[in-house]
């Protein structure tokens, strides 16, 4: 449905994306990994036909994605990451005018979406705050229920309950056959809905794989308060990977098999226990320090 | 061209153009009113005229007489105020259609639509002549308007002349707005699109005005396109104004084309 193919562009700060590729099918969900700045929105940029490849291409259902302008866009819908809409419009007034360039008569999905994701469309864009224009941004490109859905970093501004609705969207429309590509710099949020997912750093792909895959990679933190500090020490001596350790308190670090951990603590009296929340390069930082080895 | 698009970028700036188009409509009925006035003190204020050093007279348009009503509308207003309106309305608009939704990234909704850059950069450019054609047919309108309500049969006012002078004064900003919007099409950014196209327009002008004060700076009259517009000699009847038309078109034509290729071409930070 959607394949980019050594995909490379570089800035004239010398920035960009090197040889980027993978394939997302027709009904999958694709997940677009990756911390601030490696290359997320500007690869969706040239999926988007915004801009002309130095190298590599971008096929959406067979057509071009640059050369294809005006035939792509029949069957996809664009979330962009940065949201500004035309001056001195309110929010129905922009959906309406979307649908009219979409070409799209039947208002019946537009408002289910404005339902589902609960705001009033009748407030001007200007007084919006910015989960609600996420909110309009992401009517506008599933409204005309496209094939292949783009969206970059979607629940940017969505407060939880909002995250679980768009979720519930997403899977939905997974159901009903709808291809997906959405980029996030976190995994929490996109391991709910993706089948799969690419991790990009610093403009190059390092990983393309499945999200159980990704979820067995995963390292986590757990932070472990133990009654007293003779506890904490026996406990870091059984072999486990420990990551530090204070006083009572050890923080021990987990991938892909729970069992020896929580066999271990089992033996121990536990006050209290926290997970840490972690960016992207500590919870795959086996897999970027691997990659890093290789190279 | 995106009729959709063309019927919301004009409701978006309707507004705006009818502010335009009604103080130019005021101001040109103001000065025909004002002429009757004039005109039977013709000889007095011709002398005055004399009086003031020359290049200054030549650049405000005073010596384009003021033994006809078109004569005087031509140099107080077609020389000055009507070309300022215009030339803040090419370079603002010109802005705001293209390079501000570049940069402020709303053009990323746009061409998520089936439609190609092509069209919408067209259908821009359609805003854009529209607006300019609805200001001077309003301001056309008005002197017509005028010349019944104010002057009646008993003063003199060239009614082809004066059609001549609205037709070449519209192609200079078709012209100027078609290089203003080249302007807009190839900046990324808001703020240099106004400063490039606006120091251009303004910068043209500005050349002008010192060719006309001066005779040894002639030689800038040829680096302005403000050149082509007489407004002096179109009333007096000497000027080519259909060859300035076609001159003026073409190159207006020419920009907005160059435009819109550039825009088609060239990658886009949305
Ligand atoms: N038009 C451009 N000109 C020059 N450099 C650019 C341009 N667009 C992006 N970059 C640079 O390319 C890099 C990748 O940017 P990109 O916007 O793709 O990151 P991202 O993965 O989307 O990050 P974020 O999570 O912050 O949205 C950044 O360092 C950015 O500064
Ligand atoms: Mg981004």
């Amino acid at each position: 449905m959607l394949q980019v193919e050594g995909l490379t562009k570089q800035f004239s700060n010398g920035k960009g994306i090197r040889d980027v590729s993978f394939t997302v099918n027709k009904g999958e969900v694709f997940g677009f990994l990756g911390p601030n700045g490696a290359g997320k929105s500007t690869t969706i940029r040239h999926i988007m036909g915004f801009m002309r490849p130095d190298r590599g291409s971008v096929t959406i259902n067979g057509l071009d994605a640059w050369k294809g302008q005006g035939q792509v866009q029949r069957h996809t819908g664009y979330l962009p990451g940065e949201i500004s809409f035309i001056d001195g419009m309110t929010g129905a007034s922009f959906l309406q005018f979307m649908a009219s360039m979409q070409g799209v008569k039947d208002t019946a999905k537009r408002e289910m979406l404005i339902r589902r994701l609960q705001f009033d469309a009748a407030t001007p864009i200007r007084k919006m705050s910015k989960g609600m224009k996420q909110k309009v941004g992401i009517v506008a490109a599933f409204m005309h229920s496209p094939e292949v859905i783009i969206l970059d970093e979607p629940s940017s501004g969505l407060d939880p309950l909002m995250q679980k609705i768009f979720t519930q969207l997403v899977l939905e429309e997974k159901a009903a056959g709808t291809t997906f590509l959405m980029s996030s710099h976190s995994f929490q949020e996109i391991e709910r809905t993706c089948d799969r997912a690419a991790i990009i750093k610093d403009g190059s792909i390092v990983a393309v794989k499945n999200i159980h895959e990704l979820q067995s990679m995963q390292r986590k933190l757990f932070e472990i308060l133990f009654e007293t500090p003779e506890d904490a020490q026996r406990f870091a001596a059984s072999g486990l990977i420990i990551d530090s350790i204070a006083g009572n308190r050890v923080r021990i670090a987990v991938q892909g098999n729970y069992n020896p951990f929580t066999a271990e603590l089992a033996k121990y009296p536990v006050r209290s226990m926290d997970i840490f929340t972690q960016n992207l390069e500590d919870i795959f930082m086996d897999y970027y320090d691997r990659e890093a080895k290789v190279q | 061209m995106n009729l959709a698009l063309y019927k919301e970028m004009m409701r978006v700036n309707l507004r705006g153009i009818m502010n335009y188009a009604g103080g130019s409509a005021f101001y040109i009925l103001f000065m025909i009113w004002l002429y009757p006035g004039l005109a039977d003190n013709t000889k007095a204020l011709n002398d005055l005229v004399q009086a003031m050093p020359e290049g200054v007279g030549k650049a405000f348009g005073l010596n384009n007489g003021f033994s006809s009503a078109e004569g005087f509308i031509s140099g107080e207003y077609y020389g000055l105020i009507l070309v300022l309106i215009l030339a803040i309305v090419c370079v603002q608009m010109s802005t705001q259609l293209v390079a501000k939704l570049v940069d402020r990234g709303s053009m990323a909704y746009l061409l998520a639509t089936p439609t190609t850059r092509s069209k919408v950069a067209f259908t821009q450019a359609m805003v854009l002549v529209t607006s300019l054609f609805i200001i001077m047919a309003v301001t056309t309108l008005s002197g017509f308007a005028g010349k019944a309500w104010f002057l009646g049969s008993g003063y003199e006012f060239g009614i082809a002349r004066f059609s001549q002078l609205n037709l070449v004064a519209f192609l200079l900003f078709f012209a100027i707005g078609g290089f203003c919007f080249l302007v807009s099409c190839a900046c990324n950014d808001e703020k240099k699109a106004l400063g490039i196209s606006g120091a251009v327009t303004f910068g043209f002008f500005t050349l002008d005005i010192l060719g006309k004060i001066s005779d040894k700076l002639d030689v800038l009259r040829f680096f302005t396109l403000f050149s082509f517009y007489r407004p002096g000699e179109i009333v007096q009847g000497t000027a080519a104004w259909a060859e300035v038309s076609i001159w003026l078109l073409m190159i207006g034509l020419a920009c907005f084309t160059i435009g819109i290729q550039l825009f088609r071409r060239r990658d886009l930070p949305l």
